[in-house]
């Protein structure tokens, strides 16, 4: 992903780093949040702004330069989220209170997917991502190693890559 | 074969176990490492789906060694006296209500809004205790639960559009009958609150959380 400020297509970048500034954006927001598709916009927009007018220098990656303007925005924009006042308008109500539509839909299918797996492949996922035990908790209470652990931790996600893929 | 050092911290930093400069360093990575953003993604929908769908996932799962546990309760059966089969059967039902009853409250997590991993500036998501998804009539009372650093709450329960707003010192309010009227039963309506500080700032927001009149009851 490393380019130079004379390498820079602003149509690849956008394509390119829309989704990664989108899924930090989420990140550090939440998706409920219902501004933060209005935020990653804006940041494009800054990004775009700043390439033309030449601050964009090369002296770090693109990528860096991108992610040191999404951080930034996303600072201010908690700043701002902090001086709501009680008086403040009424924020628009959004359509459901978790997930877009086609999140559901995915998280159904990786759930799906999931439920098919042999019991020691779902054991360790239950453990290690629901439960959010380390890798030597989750190697304790199953009677195994740690590096077994991962074996499992990987393989299964190799399996459900396959299944989700099908 | 592991194409990337920054890999082995995709599982610590979807389930926060990152901080400071670590996690700076390894969001900065993943901008410009298109292959560790490619896994972020696709581990970052595994996370989300089983945290999602987890208590479903995990809730049927066939219990191991399940002679064990035939053999432990036939002896259970010899030591216990009725009366500690009654003791031990209302505990039961104390755990599976507080576990049920709780797992509600647990859906949804408000947004979570950190400056930085040691400035969480509303960090703090709000419990509503009353009504909860299915509720047999149209609830008098809207319940959350309190929190310290607050002196007012508004409530605000919507039908897709808002329906109606209003604010209270209290942890609990009244819904005026002009707004139970417009509360038909089979119909989702979702109530959300947000916690204000002496001063007027927001310092929490609740869930939105789902509930209905069931209809017939």
């Amino acid at each position: 992903m490393n380019g130079h400020v004379q390498d820079v297509d602003l149509n690849d970048m956008v394509a390119k780093y829309r989704p990664v500034v989108s899924f930090k954006v989420r990140k550090s927001l939440g998706s409920q949040t219902p501004d933060w598709e209005d935020v990653v916009n804006e940041i494009i927009t800054q990004v775009i702004e700043k390439v033309r007018k030449g601050e964009f220098r090369g002296e770090s990656s693109i990528g860096t330069f991108i992610y040191t303007v999404t951080s930034r925005r996303i600072v201010d924009f908690i700043r701002q989220k902090t001086r709501v006042l009680k008086g403040g308008p009424e924020p628009s109500p959004w359509p459901d209170p978790s997930e877009d539509a086609e999140s559901r839909e995915r998280a159904e299918i990786v759930a799906g997917a999931v439920q098919q797996l042999k019991p020691k492949f779902k054991e360790v996922l239950n453990l290690y991502y629901y439960q959010e035990l380390s890798r030597e908790e989750v190697a304790a209470r199953l009677g195994i190693s740690p590096r077994r652990v991962s074996e499992r931790l990987n393989y299964a996600q190799k399996l459900l890559r396959k299944m989700v893929k099908k | 074969m592991r194409e990337c050092l920054f890999e082995d911290q995709i599982d610590d930093y979807l389930l926060n176990r990152l901080e400071g400069d670590k996690k700076g360093r390894f969001e900065e990575h993943y901008f410009n490492c298109s292959s560790c953003f490619t896994k972020l993604k696709e581990r970052d929908e595994l996370v989300s789906a089983i945290k999602a769908k987890g208590a479903w996932l995990f809730a049927r799962e066939p219990q191991p060694e399940p002679k064990g546990w035939a053999a432990a309760l036939g002896r259970m059966t010899n030591w216990l006296t009725p009366r500690q089969w009654a003791a031990a059967a209302v505990s039961a039902a104390v755990i599976l209500f507080a576990v049920f009853g709780a797992l509600p409250l647990l859906r949804n997590q408000s947004p979570q809004f950190t400056l930085s991993d040691n400035e969480v500036v509303r960090g703090r998501s709000l419990s509503l205790i009353s009504p909860l998804i299915d509720v047999k009539a149209v609830p008098a009372y809207f319940e959350w639960a309190k929190l310290d650093n607050a002196s007012e709450y508004k409530i605000s329960i919507y039908n897709g559009e808002l329906l109606w707003t209003a604010t209270t010192v209290d942890t609990r309010i009244a819904i005026p009958e002009d707004v139970k009227l417009k509360i038909v039963a089979g119909q989702r309506y979702a109530w959300q609150v947000r916690a204000f500080s002496a001063n007027g700032t927001l310092v929490a927001v609740s869930s939105r959380v789902r509930f209905q009149v069931v209809p017939g009851n």
